[in-house]
């Protein structure tokens, strides 16, 4: 597999970049209904470090795979969209890159808020990004929460969309992200 | 008379002689001043490791006894007082848990007391020897410092300040999960800063 992108197939770092923030954002919403339901103590505040680590994880990758996006060819939509599959599918991409960047961020502000510094693993430590407000803090959790699950609810259609691509529509759309299968129409130009 | 008025100016001369060259010298017999604080102008504050960051908190209410004679180090003591339930870290749902029976346990243990009745001269200023007790913990502890006086409109004031370090576990500030170091870190960096006042 090319480490670059094609005209025809994602390539490996592309590749590995949407699966690991695949894994990552399941990581997060499992992260974060386990400690939902716990009382203030050791535990929680295991999970929520586990938690922002992660996030900060997802936004330096969302970085990288954007930076790679704009420096790599990009593999074009199928020629056999509609116009309102086309533009819904556009829809949903710009979506998913910018709730990428906007739900870390949203909860690093959020603990900034807070005045709880963040630290990534422990290795370092994140600037905080505004003074401590405690009002600012009760708009931030809801807005961070919402902003996930507008992640969670768009990632959702682009995974039924790319179900559809490749078991009601056969083609590679799914196929050309996944590792070790080669294209079924090999040089068709797109 | 001619006798009496050099005799007099002598015993003058005496008098203004031995009141100057008491201070520096006599400091033995002397009482040491003893100092009390001043809390509007005092602080006593914290850092910790909290899932991997520093954060800082601070105690509100705090009493500090300190009798102290650079000359008279034998005679001098500290004494501090800290009423845990003052703690501030900033967050109420943080303070709340740092009161509870694992952390702190202010209920059971409200005070937090530093008794030094060994003050010793050091390179950069003092140290003073003596026994920390922690929610019932008490342990030997050697707090550096250092310490200069003014006079502020007529008064005699001291400064003190200084920086030590706290092992929270040997104390057993941390139980059950709290154990744990890895989210918050055994060592806490204590720092403080006192106005003291001379009585």
């Amino acid at each position: 597999m090319a480490i670059r992108n094609t005209t025809q197939r994602w390539g490996a770092v592309a590749q590995l970049l949407h699966w690991l923030i695949v894994a990552l954002i399941i990581t997060q919403f499992t992260l974060a209904t386990l400690f939902d339901d716990l009382p203030p103590g050791a535990r929680k505040l295991a999970l929520l470090a586990r938690h922002k680590s992660v996030g900060i994880t997802i936004l330096m990758l969302a970085a990288l795979r954007l930076a790679w996006r704009w420096t790599n060819p990009t593999p074009p939509l199928p020629d056999t969209l509609k116009p309102w599959e086309r533009n819904l599918a556009r829809l949903t991409h710009a979506l998913l890159y910018v709730l990428l960047f906007a739900v870390p961020l949203a909860g690093w502000t959020m603990s900034s808020a807070r005045g709880f510094p963040v630290s990534w693993f422990g290795l370092f430590t994140l600037p905080d990004l505004v003074p401590k407000n405690k009002a600012l803090y009760e708009v931030l959790v809801t807005t961070h929460g919402a902003l996930a699950w507008t992640l969670g609810v768009v990632a959702i259609v682009h995974m039924l969309a790319a179900l559809k691509h490749h078991f009601v529509l056969k083609d590679d759309v799914l196929r050309r992200m996944l590792p070790l299968t080669s294209n079924k129409t090999q040089g068709s130009g797109r | 008379m001619r006798i009496l008025i050099p005799g007099a100016l002598v015993a003058a001369l005496l008098v203004l002689q031995t009141v100057p060259a008491q201070t520096p010298g006599a400091a033995a017999t002397a009482a040491t001043p003893h100092y009390a604080l001043d809390p509007a102008k005092s602080s006593l504050e914290f850092t910790f490791m909290q899932a991997g960051a520093a954060n800082k908190g601070h105690f509100a209410r705090f009493q500090v006894a300190f009798d102290f004679s650079a000359e008279n180090l034998a005679a001098s003591r500290l004494d501090v007082t800290v009423e845990m339930s003052s703690v501030d870290t900033g967050d109420q749902e943080r303070d709340d848990t740092v009161k509870g029976a694992d952390l702190f346990a202010v209920a059971k243990f409200p005070q937090a007391h530093f008794a030094a009745s060994q003050i010793n001269r050091t390179a950069s200023g003092y140290e003073a020897v003596g026994k920390l007790t922690i929610r019932g913990v008490t342990r030997d502890a050697r707090v550096p410092f250092s310490f200069r006086t003014a006079t502020e409109n007529g008064a005699a004031v001291g400064y003190m300040s200084g920086k030590t370090s706290v092992r929270r576990l040997d104390y057993g500030v941390g139980q059950g999960d709290w154990k744990a170091t890895d989210q918050v870190g055994n060592d806490v960096a204590v720092s403080f800063t006192l106005r003291l006042i001379a009585h």
